[in-house]
């Protein structure tokens, strides 16, 4: 059970010296329930009230950083299970595999696909970000060449190896990189400890099944080694659901911080050679707790798909999505054609682009910036009104930018036309259906 | 300390709802835990996948999906094609083109063509209308006495029609009401206690809680099943206990992802494939946020979706 | 002779042609003989229906008509004459089978006699949903042939299925008058006995939708009476056989209306000698209210005109509350005082008005339903806004007395005139508000010196009587509170518990507003909370709010109080229009609202603030709440109410002032409370706070510690 601000406040010391960062001690008792700054930035805490405190707000899965400079990424440091109780904070990632078992051809063709996909969606800049190295034990190819080239493209490297001297050998040319060893299982925990320990990288732990994983895990934590990832990937499909399911469900629901890491989910493994399956699953374990899934080709077709459900799955489910505010122009629209304007809110904008793209007529689309917002939430909270409306449409130039005259407003807010006419005089202003389904059969009206 | 996982097992269930009749008829719902859980407890019925087809026959279907039905000319001819593609539980007809916006085309013309197609086949049937609230209304009532017996299922009422979609699909014939509602669980609920007070029976009610192409605002349709779930199953409602059904293929083949020509996105390369992962991956993600149903147009999302349940459940 | 009396010798009359005619027939065809009605699935779906039990052959209907025999008994109560007219309608329909005996057609047109079931199943569905509002039984002839087609006209216009049984069917067709299933005017037979076919549609249709079993009759007669809007109209003269008949509806639940100076049972058997009333008579006694799909303007009304502004150059007049006297206005009426949809103009009409002139209007709105109460009256009153802004070529701004209407040059040359408001009006007040208002007639006064009467004698002292009512409700006047969970969509786990003196947190939904939804939209986001288990009145916690709270929020909730920030305060959803929290150093709360963007004495912004607030979370020591909560006598009662407001912003303290130093004098005897608060001008750290609330004597520094 999270500790409340009020109750971290009772036991701080009360004097607003502001040396954590926060002006008060209850604002900053606030941010350390909330999980947005560590306890121990504060220097006066009185020793029990410490110990009190730390154990009751350390998170029930640890927060894992991989990669190195711009590269690095958290993963896990989830507190729900299901998104619309708070923000999962650590998104999903996704590695594309090599493997030693691969020909040189196939090797080669790999490394350019995994470039392949890259491209900006709401802000958000979609690629493959890690690279999955697999040792198989009778691969063709040397594993630290094959290291060295995945290195080399720039992407966060996972060593599935399971060999303790080659592991090393192979972290020499990439620990920089700060790579996950995916490779300590009940049997080399050890020296794979010892490996990734000397190197400082995050250690991944496999094994038969959950018990015998826990029992490698707890070993290593009593080592000292906290910074691991758990590889729940089973022998079938159905196992590794329940071993991803399982993990997260122990670890947040019943407290079992043994089982507090992020999870790796390697769906090459159980899906090899089917690529609409490993499509399912990458959606599957991204819905269910994988924070790493390894799939064995990520394109155009896998991940657009993929990568919208990421975005819209790690969003503040108190906070609509936005979009950038801003002219689109669509079907080929030029600055002679209509303009229509709508919220930032990107439900709204999703749905009126859509109808619209499938009306064929060509149109500007001027999206407000009305807090992202859905139309009737912003017409309400004042955001979304003629003279927000107007004066965007000055901050922006529209007038300038677009020649057409003609502006189609949502029917939500017919109640705006008046205004708008008044604030925008040059304009002819024009109610759009109060629905988006309608927008289709109005712009082949209208054009 | 060894690792005992905790049962999730809950003491409520979601409804089993059987919808078609005879060897064929399925199962969905019935499971006590949530989504995909089988290792909670056994979930008898499996996820079961339907084929979507259109009054428009071929008409307006890409190259990718009119391959598979090559030399079928008429309705009845398409649906038996569709029926006998690996992996199909159920067969739903989307009556498209009555939508006064659109084709506007007749009742008479439509049910007629549902006729022909109910003949045709011996799955059980999903009936969708056309999204506009008024005709769907008369397409449903026709639709419900012309499947007299079949035991299909309607979908959908929502809450403008809900009535004369409820008294004709579940008082006066007997068949599945689907119950429609735009992401959000309340609105959900709220129906589902409309039609009970109807007089229709809570088992026989499916839901269709809304839906969305991943993301395409799907963090809405996440949230709302996984509450649903929820509702039904920790705090035993049973206003939200019923079986959910979601069609996907009407949603993700109109994205542009999907739709976007090889001419247009050369990047994104081939159109087909980026249509059934769209397809394949958005089913899946409502599958695991709770739909026990989907409903999916290409046959091989079909057969890798309805593959995958096999393998899960 | 009494009611008794004739009901009881007109069913010895049908029962004694009944056995005749049963004897007769199997003399004729022998007991084996099969009898059945074409196309049902239901035997003879009367007696099957209140028995149980098939009939199939003459023999067996020889011992079903000793059941029926059964239900004649004699006491002069009411049961023994309802169970007679039963009696009469299940030997009607003996006599009836018997006509279709060998498969005869015993109906030729336009007559049709027995109804098929997948008639009953086509008109079941539109009955339920209510697009069938009705169902009238016209039974004998009307007093004059034109009369009587009228009624019927009356009705179908109306959407209602009319039956027409005697003579009532030769006299459409002496008129001329079209009839028919496809214009739902269904003549049935010339014979009284006929009337049973429509009574076997209702027993039909109770067995089809409502799920009633064969053999519950109590089930059956509860089901037409809820859910069956049927009614009977018999025209004079009547004989003991209608009447016995007429016992028989009743027992069903459907009333009689008559012109016939006969017996009167309240709100079953009414006489009405105007026959030109029996349609609202009618549907006054069977309750049943007609939907209102058209607005009869001669300009179109769509919410794309909300928006449209008049220019004086267009306007051809306008009514201005700010310079002569206006106002609208909704009263609830008794029934008997309203003629539903009357419209009455007291004073010249537009056309007598100088364009561009100043005029004065007022409409009274008179409403009246069984479910309606006073307490919504505003709540209609705020929406004639717009309605009136729908109008094309329509503007209307304020509210009460101080309304402005424009009406443009277009829109009076398209035949707009005074009345037409009133249609408006009375259109969207029977429509959105249909669950509680069931007449509706309005008054336009243009007159000046009855618009000076309207709003000071009648008007304005209903406007302060509801401010006050207002003013004294109180959480502990009233017996439930109301849930609301719009906001679930953003905030999953969130509950609003609106009480009289605690508003929604978002600032737009008061008690009356909640009451008012939830009586609208039952099943809607406002629902009843009852509060009859306290479990501590110091912190407004009961054990009713709680369930319920947990109910709506799916469990993620467990226990609120109404009045504490620190123990269970209420959650928040995110669309609060303030955020308090608690400032240590000074032992008391600061305030901020959404529209201020700097710091506060917490070191934390609104933003901040509500980040923390929000999701539908409690979080002890702050608390989401609406700017009209700040001066409520409950707000953080437990903690010691106001008297802990140390902080807020300028501008919101401005707002509030009046009304907080008000309940600061009431609660405490402090005059001008609101100027021992600090605001940002002053301090934005607790330091400089704390000096200023010393310097002030602020209340709060002597009270108990808060933690």
């Amino acid at each position: 059970m999270a500790l409340k601000g009020l109750d971290i406040f009772k036991l701080s010391p009360k004097k607003n010296c502001k040396e954590c960062g926060s002006p008060t001690c209850m604002a900053f008792s606030m941010k350390v329930a909330q999980g947005a700054v560590e306890l121990s930035k504060c220097p006066y805490f009185a020793p029990e009230a410490l110990a009190k405190l730390s154990a009751a707000t350390e998170p029930p899965m640890k927060t894992i950083k991989v990669g190195a400079g711009d590269a690095e990424m958290s993963l896990g440091g989830e507190t729900v299970l299901f998104r619309h109780e708070k923000t999962f904070v650590s998104k999903t990632r996704y590695a594309m595999a090599l493997c030693t078992c691969m020909d040189d051809a196939t090797v080669e063709q790999k490394l350019a696909d995994i470039a392949k996909v890259d491209y900006e969606r709401i802000g958000e800049r979609m690629f493959v970000e890690m690279v999955y190295v697999n040792d198989a034990p009778d691969g063709a190819q040397d594993y630290v060449e094959l290291v060295k080239k995945a290195a080399a493209t720039g992407r966060v490297l996972v060593l599935g190896v399971k060999d303790a001297e080659k592991a090393k050998a192979a972290l020499e040319v990439c620990k920089d990189g700060k790579p996950i060893l995916n490779g300590a299982d009940a049997a080399n925990y050890e020296a794979m400890n010892a490996v990734a320990t000397a190197a400082g990288v995050v250690l991944g732990v496999s094994g038969a099944d959950l018990a015998e994983i826990h029992d490698t895990v707890e070993k290593l934590e009593a080592l000292g080694n906290k910074n691991l990832v758990i590889d729940v990937t089973g022998e079938t499909v159905k196992d590794t659901f329940k071993n991803a399911v399982q993990l997260r469900k122990a670890a947040l629901k019943d407290g079992d911080r043994t089982c507090g890491y992020p999870s790796i989910v390697n769906v090459a493994k159980v899906a090899r050679g089917d690529a609409h399956k490993q499509a399912a699953l990458l959606s599957l374990f991204t819905m269910k707790y994988g924070s790493i899934v390894v799939a064995e080709n990520i394109g155009y077709a896998e991940a657009l798909p993929l990568y919208g459900l990421r975005q819209n799955l790690f969003t503040d489910p108190q906070k609509p999505m936005k979009v950038e505010p801003g002219i689109y122009p669509l079907n080929g629209a030029d600055e002679n054609s209509v303009c229509l304007t709508t919220v930032d809110f990107a439900l709204t904008y999703f749905l009126v682009s859509g109808e619209l793209e499938r009306s064929g007529v060509p149109v500007n689309l001027i999206i407000n910036d009305a807090g992202g917002l859905s139309v009737l939430t912003s017409w309400a909270a004042g955001k979304f009104s003629s003279g927000t409306i107007a004066k965007f449409f000055e901050e922006q130039d529209i007038a300038g930018k677009i020649k057409s005259r003609k502006l189609i407003i949502p029917g939500k807010v017919a109640v705006l036309k008046g205004e708008l006419e008044a604030k925008l005089p040059d304009w002819e202003i024009i109610i759009a259906p109060n629905e988006a389904v309608q927008l289709v059969k109005f712009m082949k009206d209208f054009a | 300390m060894p690792f005992t996982p905790k049962s999730g097992k809950f003491n409520a269930s979601i409804n089993t709802v059987e919808i078609g009749t005879g060897d064929k008829a399925v199962k969905i719902g019935g499971e006590n835990v949530f989504p995909l859980y089988s290792f909670d407890a056994p979930i008898e019925n499996a996820p079961k996948v339907g084929i979507e087809i259109t009054d428009f026959g071929m008409e307006h279907e890409l190259e990718c999906i009119k391959k598979y039905y090559e030399g079928c000319t008429t309705l009845a001819e398409i649906a038996a094609k569709a029926a006998s593609m690996e992996g199909v539980d159920f067969l739903s007809f989307r009556m498209e083109g009555g939508d006064p916006n659109g084709a506007n085309k007749s009742t008479e013309e439509l049910i007629g063509e549902l006729k022909e197609i109910a003949a045709a086949v011996d799955l059980p049937l999903v009936v969708c209308g056309c999204k506009n609230a008024e005709k769907d209304a008369e397409l449903f009532n026709a639709a419900a006495a012309a499947l007299e017996g079949k035991n299909a299922v309607i979908l959908s009422a929502k809450e403008e029609n809900y009535k004369t979609v409820g008294a004709a699909a579940g008082l006066a014939y007997k068949q599945v009401v689907g119950a429609e509602s735009a992401v959000d669980i309340n609105l959900a609920k709220q129906l589902n206690v409309l039609l009970s007070q109807l007089g229709v029976d809570k088992k026989s009610i499916v839901m269709n809680v809304g839906t969305a192409a991943a993301g395409y605002g799907f963090e809405y349709v996440i949230s709302t099943m996984d509450r649903v779930k929820a509702a039904a199953l920790q705090q035993g409602d049973v206003n939200l206990q019923m079986p959910i059904i979601t069609p996907v293929a009407s949603e993700t083949w109109g994205v542009k992802e999907a739709m976007s020509s090889e001419a247009d996105s050369p990047e994104w390369g081939s159109q087909e494939e980026r249509g059934i992962d769209m397809e394949i991956e958005t089913a899946m993600a409502v599958i695991a946020a709770g739909s026990n149903a989907v409903i999916l147009k290409h046959p091989e999302s079909i057969k890798t979706i309805s593959g995958l349940m096999k393998e899960l459940v | 002779m009494t009611l008794f009396d004739v009901v009881f010798s007109g069913n010895d009359t049908v029962y004694g042609l009944t056995e005749g005619a049963i004897d007769a027939a199997i003399e004729k065809h022998g007991a084996d003989k099969a009898i059945a009605f074409p196309d049902t699935a239901y035997s003879l779906p009367c007696y099957y229906a209140v028995t149980g039990t098939k009939v199939a052959t003459l023999g067996q209907l020889k011992e079903a008509l000793g059941v029926v025999k059964t239900l004649m008994t004699r006491e002069p109560r009411l049961n023994d004459a309802f169970m007679s007219g039963i009696a009469t309608a299940l030997c009607a329909e003996f006599i009836e089978v018997l006509k279709y005996i060998d498969g005869a057609l015993p109906y030729e047109a336009p007559c049709y006699g027995h109804l098929a079931d997948a008639v009953i199943r086509e008109l079941g569905v539109p009955l339920v949903t209510g697009d069938i509002p009705g169902v009238a039984v016209i039974l004998g002839s009307a007093p004059t042939a034109q009369e009587g087609v009228d009624l019927v006209k009356s009705y179908q216009a109306q959407g209602i299925l009319v039956t027409l049984v005697g003579g009532i069917i030769d006299q459409c067709e002496e008129l001329g008058y079209k009839t028919g299933a496809n214009v739902r005017v269904i003549p049935l037979g010339k014979d009284v006995t006929s009337v049973i076919h429509v009574v076997s549609v209702a027993v039909r249709a109770a067995l089809i939708f409502g799920n009633i079993q064969p053999g519950d009759a109590a089930g059956l007669m509860k089901y037409t009476m809820e859910r069956v809007p049927a009614f009977v109209n018999a025209f004079a003269p009547l004989d003991p056989v209608i009447v016995a008949c007429g016992a028989g509806a009743i027992a069903l639940g459907f009333p009689v209306v008559t012109n016939e100076e006969t017996f009167r049972v309240p709100k079953s058997l009414i006489v009405q000698k105007d026959v030109s009333k029996f349609n609202a008579t009618s549907l006054e006694a069977r309750d049943i209210k007609i939907k209102i799909t058209h607005i009869d303007i001669p300009v179109a009304f769509a919410s794309a005109f909300e928006g449209e502004i008049i220019r004086r150059g267009d306007m051809q007049v306008e009514f201005d509350g700010s310079r002569v006297d206006c106002c609208e206005l909704v009263m609830t009426k008794e029934a008997s005082e309203i003629e539903d949809h009357k419209i009455t103009l007291i004073g010249p009409d537009i056309d007598e008005m100088p364009v561009g002139s100043k005029q004065s209007i007022c409409y009274v709105v008179e409403v009246a339903g069984k479910s309606m109460q006073s307490d919504f009256e505003p709540v209609f009153e705020r929406k004639f806004h717009s309605y009136l802004n729908c109008v094309e070529g329509m503007m209307h701004t304020g509210q009460r007395d101080m309304i402005r209407i424009r009406i443009s040059k277009d829109t009076y040359e398209a035949g707009f005139r005074a009345k037409h408001i009133g249609e408006v009006l009375y259109a969207k007040v029977k429509s959105e508000f249909a669950a509680v208002v069931d007449k509706c007639q309005v008054t336009v006064y243009t007159d000046p010196a009855e618009c000076t009467r309207i709003r000071h004698e009648v008007a304005m002292p209903l406007f302060d009587k509801r401010d006050e009512r207002l003013t004294t409700l109180t959480d502990e006047g009233v017996d439930v509170y109301y849930s609301c969970i719009m906001c679930q969509a953003f905030s999953p786990s969130h509950v609003c518990v609106v009480t009289p003196e605690r508003l929604g947190l978002c600032g737009a939904v008061s008690w009356l507003d909640a009451k008012a939804t939830n009586e609208l939209d039952p099943q809607g986001p406002c629902q009843i909370i009852t509060k009859e288990r306290p479990i501590d009145e110091r912190i407004g916690e009961y054990e009713d709010v709680n369930e319920a709270v947990q109910r709506f929020s799916q469990g993620a909730l467990e226990d609120v109080s109404l009045y504490s920030i620190i123990e269970k305060p209420m959650t928040s959803c995110g669309c609060f229009e303030c955020i308090c929290g608690i400032e240590p150093l000074s032992n008391g709360v600061c305030i901020a609202n959404r529209e201020y963007a700097g710091m506060t004495p917490i070191g934390m912004t609104f933003s901040e603030l509500a980040s923390m607030t929000g999701g539908g979370v409690q979080t002890p020591g702050f608390m989401g709440h609406g700017k009209h909560f700040i001066a409520s006598k409950k707000f953080m009662k437990a903690e010691g109410g106001v008297a802990r407001i140390v902080w807020m912003p300028k501008e919101l303290k401005d707002q509030v002032a009046e009304r907080l130093n008000e309940t600061a004098k009431e609660l405490y005897g402090i005059e001008n409370f609101a100027d021992m608060i600090a605001d940002e001008t002053i301090a934005e750290d607790p330091e400089t706070l704390l000096a200023y609330l010393e310097e002030k004597g602020h209340p709060a520094l002597s009270m108990e510690p808060m933690m």
